[in-house]
Formats: structure tokens, sequence, C-alpha cells
């Protein structure tokens, strides 16, 4: 062959290799499964998880992805357009509306939903369900509660958490504290920010137990424009004010010791029983939201993630009985592998039932046990489109109330209007 | 054979006239051709080619996830919305001007001052120029990872040096109307030594007769920065203006990595909320609506840019 030619057909092989998918041996199965748990320690024991599996099941190899929670989204909707979808995704409930809208998630297959109605505690089963169909198996199940340290409580003469809006307005101001150059150094109430459910779920839970409402009954409005709403910014307002909430001390800083109260998810906990500088078991306690003046009890909410298929894998029933293996107990009293993995390396609230019984001793320490019990009365976060715009709409403008650039009436005029516009502009898309 | 002559003749007349007679060189010319079409394909296909779907799909509503096929005509109704309802988007806006002007005056004030620095006798004038060009190869998503601790409001170094000062700590990037200069400065760190050069390669073009005329005629050293240098810098300022400028009104990576538009907004710029728009909220169409629309400003202020100097020079 002429020289030149050669050089010719050398390129074009090297493009059309570029493009031709390698594909696997004829009878293997191979799984993408994609989450958001990338820390060393937590890959890990998700490899471990996975490999118990296909030592079981040979043919199936399974390829694990991850990402940064923030990037979840993202990789989602790209992998989708690029046609890289994962088989297995581990996805948050709220996501549910859009992914369910537009087929990117293949529904529970029916022979597998008394798996998860049966197994499942009872708001996660609801957590999982949109339209009346159940889009996967719950796994995680968090709440919101206030986490308090009991040290810096008792240095400003506290012996106890606060069990009203009153009693946390008396007690913030009263522990943060400031060095001889000014700097706060501690901070009474701690506020998450640059971080959408870490703002606006702390905010939905002080709502909740002012009596007040996220959303309308039939979803059609935002229902926080009320006067529990107000008085829950006023809330924020009033602590920004007399220095109770300062940002200059970041939220995470109750791992070290100088943060006073958090409202904050129970998977915090791994964080803070890794801290050096905080004594966990003595130190760090949970009390429940502490009850606003136009409600008559702590209430809060809860939110779920769980494990669903992509509608376009072409190995959907091998997906399924991965997600079922891994969230089934290994025998009698004994948790699942996935209940394994949130108990033990996340210290989160599994969602099955048997995983609950099996780590009864676990969940019953002093710091998860609040949570469990919260799970009973706790509210499934509202999953309806549009939701997650709303969210962060929320959070810009209750960010902007902890910098004193806008007022509690203010954050409402701003955010109630939009948030209304796109629940409409989504109820229209779905003609209803 | 007077008719194969005229056939030949007139076969001769369709070919192009720069087509070449010989075997060999009309090779040569279908190879060149080869070879520009590759990177022409490859510009269409990965250029225009997205650019003008990004046009298309700034006319519907698409979640990214649906088929192409199925995603419904909303015609100009993303662009109606971005320019009199959405909230951030004129925020955003106005964060991404003040950004551009602050760090385009900046980079050419400071641009222009270092390279005419550098552009004398120094000692260790090479190690200066290394020194200051040393940023602009630093990835901005590290820089601005560690600006983060170097401005952070309670250990960043920067607050410690203030205190020893015996000024009051600031609140930098957690301080709503501080956080934007913040972002500038950083800008400004990360990409004056560019501009410092391009100024340099301009210095060394001027002719030294006009510098030495102007001294025998007792110019002052202001008066020849004034009316010699100035003017004939003209074209690199121009440069430096347009390029930064664009550049500028597109950051993204810098805010994403130090502030993610936060605190409230306050450093919300418009490829972020782009960003946001379509991989968050999942609005693709009016995320690509916002592109056309940065699109049209920066074409329209460049035009300007370009007709403001142009007209400078005629005058």
């Amino acid at each position: 062959m002429h020289k030149r030619n050669l050089v010719v057909v050398l390129i074009l092989a090297l493009l059309l290799g570029a493009f031709v998918p390698v594909t696997s041996a004829q009878g293997d199965i191979k799984l993408t499964v994609l989450t958001h748990w990338g820390e060393e320690r937590l890959l890990t024991a998700q490899q471990a998880m996975f490999d118990a599996y296909t030592a079981a099941h040979p043919g199936v190899t399974i390829e694990l992805q991850t990402v940064p929670f923030e990037e979840l989204l993202t990789r989602i909707v790209t992998s989708r357009t690029a046609g890289t979808s994962p088989d297995i995704y581990h996805i948050y409930n709220l996501w549910l509306p859009e992914f369910t809208n537009s087929g990117l998630l293949a529904p529970l297959p029916e022979d597998m939903e008394p798996f998860v109605a049966e197994g499942a505690a009872g708001t996660s089963v609801v957590g999982v369900t949109y339209n009346d169909q159940m889009w996967g198996v719950p796994t995680e199940v968090n709440t919101y509660l206030l986490i308090y340290n009991k040290t810096l409580l008792a240095e400003a003469g506290f012996d106890a958490p606060p069990a009203t809006w009153d009693e946390v307005l008396e007690m913030a101001p009263l522990i943060t504290k400031k060095d001889d150059t000014g700097a706060v150094t501690q901070v009474g109430f701690g506020v998450i920010t640059g971080w959408d459910s870490g703002v606006v779920h702390p905010f939905m839970a002080l709502l909740y137990s002012n009596g007040g409402q996220y959303f309308s009954d039939d979803f059609s409005t935002v229902a926080f424009d009320s006067p529990q709403g107000l008085e829950t910014l006023q809330f924020y307002q009033t602590l920004v004010e007399t220095g109770g909430i300062d940002q200059s001390v970041a939220w995470s800083e109750l791992a070290n010791g100088n943060v006073g109260m958090l409202i904050m998810a129970n998977w915090y906990r791994a964080t803070l029983m890794l801290s050096e500088n905080i004594d966990y078991e003595t130190e760090i306690g949970v009390a429940e939201i502490p009850v606003g003046p136009s409600g008559t009890e702590s209430a809060t909410l809860a939110y779920n993630w769980l494990w669903s298929v992509d509608a376009g894998s072409p190995n959907q029933e091998a997906a399924w009985d991965l997600i079922e293996w891994m969230n089934t107990a290994a025998g009698e009293g004994e948790p699942s592998p996935m209940g394994n993995y949130l108990v033990t390396e996340m210290g989160g609230i599994p969602s099955m039932l048997a995983d609950q019984a099996a780590f009864s001793e676990e969940l019953g320490d002093h710091f998860l046990a609040p949570y469990v019990a919260s799970t009973a009365y706790a509210r499934q976060e509202p999953v309806i489109g549009g939701s997650q715009e709303i969210k962060t709409l929320l959070q810009t403008e209750i960010e902007a109330l902890f910098t004193g650039m806008n007022d509690a009436q203010g954050v409402l005029d701003f955010v109630v209007p939009q948030a209304n516009a796109i629940l409409e502009e989504f109820r229209a898309q779905s003609g209803g | 054979m007077s008719a194969t002559r005229t056939r030949r003749r007139s076969t001769a007349g369709w070919r192009p006239a720069s087509w070449p007679a010989s075997g060999l060189a009309r090779r040569r010319m279908i190879w060149a051709y080869v070879f520009i079409a590759i990177p022409v394909i490859w510009l269409m296909i990965f250029s225009l080619g997205p650019i003008l779907f990004s046009g298309w799909v700034s006319l519907h509503r698409w979640d990214m996830l649906s088929p192409v096929a199925e995603m419904p005509w909303e015609g100009l109704e993303n662009y109606r919305f971005l320019l009199t309802e959405d909230g951030v988007f004129p925020k955003a806006l106005g964060n991404t001007f003040l950004f551009a002007i602050g760090g385009v005056t900046t980079n050419v004030v400071l641009g222009m001052a270092f390279a005419l620095l550098l552009n004398t006798r120094i000692r260790g004038r090479t190690l200066w120029r290394v020194i200051y060009f040393l940023p602009v190869i630093t990835a901005p998503l590290a820089l601005g990872v560690i600006f983060a601790f170097l401005f952070n409001r309670n250990y960043g170094l920067v607050n410690s040096l203030l205190i020893l000062l015996g000024l009051p700590r600031q609140g930098f990037l957690n301080d709503p109307n501080q956080a934007m200069l913040v972002l500038i400065a950083i800008a400004v760190y990360q990409y004056v030594g560019y501009y410092v050069v391009i100024y340099l390669a301009g210095l060394q073009d001027i002719p030294q007769d006009y510098y030495d005329a102007a001294r025998v005629d007792g110019g002052s050293p202001w008066q020849v920065f004034r009316h010699i240098t100035l003017p004939l810098l003209r074209p690199v300022t121009l440069f430096v203006v347009v390029t930064n400028t664009i550049g500028a009104l597109q950051v993204f990576d810098l805010v994403f990595a130090t502030t993610a538009g936060a605190p409230a907004n306050s450093t919300m710029t418009v490829v972020l909320y782009m960003y946001n728009t379509a991989f968050k909220f999942s609005r693709m169409g009016r995320a690509s609506a916002m592109a056309f629309i940065l699109f049209g400003i920066i074409l329209a202020i460049t035009i300007v840019q370009l007709r403001l100097f142009r007209d400078r020079t005629v005058a």
C-alpha cells in the first residue's frame, strides 16, 4: 500500500475506534451505579458491598461512579443527554417529579411493591411515591432536629436546650462570644448557608413548629406567606439583630465546639463522632425543634433518598435484583448490606424496618434516638414540580436576611410571587 | 480536429481560474482542501452546530431529560421572562457589569503601570516579568479556593494582617458589600500579568526616536507619557479592553469556586446563573436564552468600544 494511503487508513481506523463502544463478553452484565458518596471511607464500604454481590452473582460486574452531592443532579442530566446514563441512581426524592415526568426513571416493578410497601417505614414509602407510583427502594431517611452543645449552653447558664423560640432568643445571644479584636469566635445559633436544603429545611422545620405550612393543601401556591411564615422569618431577623446569629462562624464549627445550637439532619452524626475537638458522647445533645409563638407542638420534616433504575437501561432486571439484594436482611435479625452501610458508615437512619430492628441499639444512641422518634411525626418534604427552584429562590433570600440585606417581609415580597408563578407553570405543564 | 480543439477549450473553461493544470499540483490542492476541511467540519460540528442548536433550544422549554423532538415551542417567552419578570437575572447582569468594569479598568491601569516599570532598566527585570505572569498560568479554580482561605473572615491571612495593623476585621467574601470587590481583586491578580506582557510588547514597539525628540524639546516625563506613550499604546489598550471585557462578562469558574453567587446573590453572575438555570433547575431553554442575551450584550459593547477607539483615532 502506498505510504500516504496507509496513513489515511490508519487515521480512519483510529477515528472509527474512538466511536465504537467497547462491548463486554457475551452474557456478561455490567451495571453502573451512580451515588454521591465519594469519600474514601464510604467508597471502600460501597465497593465491599458490591464485591459481595458480584461474588455471589458470577457474570455481573458493577462499576461504581460517584460525584459530590452538589454535582449529582448535573451529572444525571448531562449523562442522560450524552447517552451515558448509569443503570442505577441513588437520588434525592425531591427530584422525582422532573425525573419521572421526563421518563428518566423506571417505575418500581409490581412484584417488588410489597417489598417496599411492607418492608419500609411509612414515611419512607410516602417519600418514594409520586403520582401514586413507587419509583424505587428507600434508603436513608433524614429529619431535622436541634443539635446543641451542652458545654456552651452550660457556660451561658443553661442546663437544658430551648423548647420555645423565646428561649432560643434568650439563650443564643448569651452564647455568642467575641475576642479582643471583635471577631466572633463562638455563635449561639448556627445557620447553614450556601446550600439550599441546609437553609430551607431548618426554615421548614421552624415553620411547621410554628403551626405554618410550606405549600397550600392542593400544592397550587406556597403557604409560607402567612402570619406563621412571617413570624418564622422575623425569628431569624431578631436573632441576627441580637447577635444570636452571626455568619462569621460557619455552621460546621459545631464540630469544633464553636456553635451553641444548630438545626440539622441526622446524617451529620458521623462528622460529630469523628471530631477530635468535641466529646460526642458527653457534649452533644439533640432536642426537638423549639415551638414558635403560633405553634402548639414541635414538628419537623423528613426527606428520603432512594435507589432507582434508569428507564433506558438494558439491564433493568439485574439492576432491580441488585437493589433488592442490597436492601434485604442477610438473615433473621440481621441487617441488609445497605442498612449496615447506612448505620455503621454514615450514622444514618435506614428506611427498611428490618434494618431499624437489627440496629435498634445503635439507633437508640443518645443522638439518633430523637431522630428515629421524629420519623413518626415528621412531615415528608413535599415532592412536587418546581420545588427545587423554589427552594433555591427562598435560600438566597433567607441568606440575605442572615446578612442583614433584607428583612422578613422583604423575603416574602420577593419570593412568594415568583414561587407561585413557578408552581403555576409546572401545574400547567402537567395539565392540572 | 477543429471540433476536438473546441471541446478541449470548453472543458478547460469549466475549471476554476486557480485550478492547476498539472496533475501533481492538482493532487496537492485536493489534499490542501482536505486538510482545511477537517478543522472546518470540526468547527461546524462542535462550535457552530451547538450555537445554532442553543438558539433553537432558547425558543423552547426543555429539561434536558425529555427527548429533543418533544420539547414544547415557547417562542420568545424565555427572552420575555428574563428581561421583564426574572428576579435574579437583572441582579446577575448588574453584578457582571460591575465585575467587568472594575476588572477591566484596574487591569488597564495596573497593566500599563507595571509594564512601564518593567520597561525601565530595573534589576531582575526578567524575574519580575515571570513573577507577574505566574498567576496567569494558575487554574482559576485553584486560585479561587486559595483566596477563599486567605479572605476567610475568622482565620484568613488577610484579616490577620489587618488586625496586626490595628485595622478592623472585614467580612470579605461573607459580606455582600465586599464580596464582589474581592472577586475583582482576585481576577486582577490573576490576569494583570498577561496584560503587562501585552503592554510591554506595545511599549517596545514605540520607536525610541519619538522619546529622544521629546527630550530634546524639553518634554517632562508626564508630557512624554501623555502625548507619546499613551496615544501610541491605543491599539494595545483597545485589544486589552476588548478581550478583557469579553472575558470578564463571561466570568464563571472563579465565582463558582469562591462564593457560588453568595452571599444572597451579591456575586451571582450571568454565566453562573445560566449554569444554575440549566443544570439545577433543568431549564435549558431559558439558560440558552440567557446565553444569547449575553452574546448580544457582548457584541454591542465590543462594537461600541471599537467605534469609540476608532473615532478617537480619527479625531
